[in-house]
């Protein structure tokens, strides 16, 4: 028994001292005469580290010289721990919220307006597209700066183009491009969706394409139609437009196609979206809406997607790009990698590798002295892309290049304790080469007006081109800037799950989803009028 | 009192002090608030404004909250029942003397300790409709399964009046059984009660192993099944983290549950007031059904010793 006891003292104190000499350490803090500002980001994962990289480079350069220190925090659930913390007077002094929380929570008094401090920081509107300018503005004032935002468009599956190039053809369509109209959306995802007859019931195999598949901007699809939910100059709704019955009724459409069933069947067994059982990454989808950072879901989940007819020697010499190692002979890199391609200036030799290119630096000792394996340009790598991404088309002739954009958000909470110095953060990450840095990483596209060649040409997605030209464009659109957009992005995506399911006429359907809608724009705006008399009669009674 | 007993007494209170001032802080505080609330319009960023009894009004015309207050009371209704039965059934399996019964008795009880999540996680691969396990064993006895967390299971009425149930309510309350373990403990605590020699009287007058169950057991077992059924009613009228991971509330609203409701209300939608208002009428309802089994208790639940 003794023995026993032994051991589990030993033990006990064993894993003390481990905690105690590895376990957690307290955040880096700050120097005591610096301005201590407080960041809370719902990123987690890489996408945080990624964010918490532009902290330490504020940090060590801008921060350093103003005296002011930034704080990363990531949580999850920012909404609602931002909200409670300013009801209760001690809010964060930057929040990273979703883009859509920025309408919400101004028109609710959360947050401090920006225009003056980004004014001062020589931002303004000509700094930005348009798209994320106007929707960080409510009501006339600037309530928040972009950290990274996006544009979805359509991405397609080259090489189940390629394997069905013949039926498209007979079809009339065009195998080598992807659709341009909705109406050519729909010949394409027909000619690609396979079917198997298995115990009488017919199954999907492969779709070509399941408006709800991801169906996570289903709530935004009315304008490729040409509709708008709200028209912003008489502060009405428009939810259930002809235009948004007639994409209501498109969304119906797949499902009366297929029937209800083998839909349901097929979505049913369909793998997560951040898993390798993706549909569109194991080629069980051949079209669908996605945002820029799909390529690296790519790269991540299937690299070989990326890798297209890529000579297996290359793709070898990219593995075996982790070999290599400083004070390496020549001749130890040569047997390690092959012949090499080229050479470059000086004594720089370069191997194609794929997507990539290897340079090995020799020093005068005619050893290795540096390497490195930078992308190739945006345009190479396309030609060894299995997918594409290009502009979700549209439904009415002419309207090109719609594209709904989204953000996240960078705002500062009323009551925050150091508006100056978190704007300086904040300014900080809105410089061009910050935006561009952090855009690469979160693999989206910049939300300023202007971006720099390297940027376009390095970025992991090769597509990113494609994406900038659609967050330009005139036809982009973002969610609309009423307060209540929560409540009814909710009802529409029941709507449009109704009409999918075939449980409701898209009429019927967007009806209700319409009278809703508006009770809870009228209530809103209701209880604003209410608060405003009172707001402007308690001075009065002062 | 004496002088002792009042040292006493305020020794008491000063030892409960720390959980008093945490109760009435924490909880009796936020409910005496809501309540304040559920009368105002109420963002929690801004002053709450009074507007009198409106939310609840505005509560009896919502069709969402009727919606969500009609499946939850669905979703009761299929996981009561085969709950309470499925938990009785395996503790009076478990109560037998048979080999390695706390092995058995551990089998049932672990999933009870897997995290929601997890365990949302898992049953979701069990229903996906084409490789989930569920479909997979229903093929090899010729059955083709349904879709379960999409598929429509029946609809009644035609038309506009037509009203369509989904396989995904059943398959919720079947996945609820998972969670069965902590039940079937506190049945075998309260089977471990029965006295052996009414099974002896009972065998010797001749009853069969039914007529035991149902003439001593259940009977002597009936507070045990009482207090399980409480428990039972007010779990499930208070559903939450399974279906908002596992469907969201969908299809099409096919699974929304008062509590998600809510939730929607007070954090994505940030009415507070009116959230407020709906969760004190889920305590009411759930009062009202909880006074409705004490009521029925004085038939079918026996004492012993009265």
């Amino acid at each position: 028994m003794n023995v026993v006891r032994a051991v589990v003292i030993a033990a006990l104190l064993l894993a003390a001292c481990v905690v105690m000499f590895y376990g957690s350490r307290p955040l880096p803090s700050a120097p005591a005469s610096f301005v201590k500002v407080q960041y809370w980001e719902k990123w987690t994962g890489p996408e945080a580290e990624q964010m918490r990289q532009i902290v330490d480079d504020f940090n060590s350069t801008v921060g350093r010289d103003k005296r002011i220190y930034v704080e990363f925090l990531s949580i999850s659930g920012i909404a609602q721990k931002v909200l409670t913390s300013t009801a209760a007077g001690v809010p964060p002094d930057v929040a990273g919220l979703w883009g859509d929380n920025v309408v919400q929570y101004a028109a609710m008094d959360a947050l401090e307006p920006l225009d003056e401090l980004a004014a001062a920081h020589g931002i303004t509107r000509d700094y930005y597209k348009p798209i994320y300018w106007n929707a960080c503005r409510y009501d006339g004032r600037l309530w928040a700066l972009v950290s990274t935002p996006w544009a979805i468009l359509l991405h397609y599956n080259k090489e189940i183009f390629e394997h069905r190039a013949a039926d498209l053809r007979a079809a009339g369509l065009d195998p080598q491009r992807p659709p341009r109209t909705i109406e050519e959306l729909d010949r394409y995802a027909q000619v690609l969706t396979t079917y198997q007859t298995l115990d009488g019931r017919r199954r999907i195999i492969c779709s070509g394409h399941q408006p709800m598949e991801p169906g996570w901007y289903i709530d935004h699809i009315v304008p490729w139609f040409g509709g708008r939910y709200f028209d912003p100059s008489s502060g009405e709704l428009t939810i259930n437009s002809d235009e948004a019955v007639r994409a209501f009724d498109w969304i119906a459409g797949y499902a009366r196609r297929d029937g209800v069933g083998a839909v349901s069947e097929f979505r049913s067994g369909l793998g997560g979206f951040g898993s390798t059982q993706n549909p569109f990454l194991i080629g069980r989808l051949a079209m669908m809406q996605q945002g820029p950072w799909m390529a690296n879901f790519i790269e991540n989940l299937a690299p070989e997607m990326n890798r297209w007819n890529v000579p297996a020697e290359q793709l070898r010499r990219e593995k075996d790009f982790s070999q290599l190692r400083t004070g390496m002979s020549h001749d130890e890199v040569i047997r390690l990698l092959g012949e090499p391609s080229s050479q470059q200036a000086g004594d720089t030799l370069v191997w194609d590798a794929g997507i990539r290119v290897i340079r090995v630096h020799f020093g005068r000792d005619n050893r290795v002295a540096a390497t490195e394996m930078p992308l190739l340009p945006a345009m190479q790598r396309r030609k060894f892309c299995k997918w594409a991404a290009a502009p979700f088309p549209s439904a009415v002739p002419r309207l090109d290049n719609v594209a709904f954009c989204g953000f996240d958000s960078l705002v500062i909470p009323r009551g925050a304790r150091h508006k100056k110095e978190a704007f300086e953060f904040i300014a900080f990450v809105n410089r061009r080469d910050v935006v561009e840095k952090l855009c690469s990483m979160h693999c989206k596209n910049s939300p300023l007006a202007a971006v720099s060649r390297e940027f376009i040409e390095r970025h992991p997605n090769p597509y990113i081109q494609v994406f900038e030209d659609a967050a330009a464009s005139p036809n982009a659109f973002s969610s609309p800037q009423i307060p209540v957009w929560s409540e009814i992005s909710a009802e529409l995506t029941v709507a449009a799950q109704k009409c999918y399911l075939l449980e409701q006429s898209p009429t019927d359907a967007l009806q209700f989803a319409a009278d809703r809608a508006q009770a809870k724009w009228d209530y809103f705006r209701e209880v604003q009028r209410l608060r405003n008399r009172n707001a402007s009669a308690e001075p009065m009674r002062q | 009192m004496t002088r002792s007993e009042r040292k006493n007494l305020r020794n008491g209170l000063a030892f409960l002090s720390p959980w008093l001032a945490g109760f009435m802080l924490f909880t009796l505080l936020p409910i005496a608030l809501s309540l304040y609330y559920s009368l105002c319009d109420y963002s929690l960023l801004q002053r709450p404004t009074y507007i009198g009894a409106a939310n609840y009004r505005m509560l009896m015309g919502d069709e969402v909250f009727w919606k969500s207050l009609s499946n939850t009371f669905q979703y009761a209704l299929l996981a009561i029942p085969s709950g309470l039965a499925v938990s009785l059934g395996l503790a009076l399996l478990l109560n037998a003397k048979i080999r390695m019964q706390s092995v058995y008795r551990t089998i049932i009880f672990l999933p009870s300790l897997v995290p929601i999540v997890a365990s949302s996680m898992l049953w979701l691969w069990m229903f996906n409709g084409r490789l989930g396990l569920i479909n997979v064993l229903l093929a090899k006895v010729g059955i083709h399964g349904p879709a379960w967390l999409s598929d429509v299971m029946f609809s009644i009425g035609s038309g506009a009046s037509e009203s369509r149930f989904h396989w995904a309510m059943p398959a919720l309350a079947f996945m609820s059984l998972w969670g069965v373990g902590y039940t079937v403990t506190i049945y075998i605590a309260g089977l471990q009660d029965v006295p052996r020699e009414l099974y002896e009287a009972a065998e010797i007058d001749g009853a069969g192993l039914w007529r035991r169950i149902r003439h001593v057991t259940l009977p002597i077992l009936s507070p045990v099944i009482f207090f399980n059924l409480i428990m039972a009613i007010i779990g499930t009228l208070q559903v939450f983290a399974t279906p908002y991971i596992m469907t969201g509330g969908g299809p099409a609203r096919a699974t929304y549950f008062l509590t998600m409701y809510l939730y929607d209300c007070a954090f994505q939608f940030l009415r507070m007031g009116y959230a407020s208002s709906m969760a004190w009428t889920q305590l009411i309802i759930i009062l009202a059904l909880t006074g409705l089994a004490f009521w029925s208790s004085k038939r079918w639940v026996h004492y012993q010793g009265r």
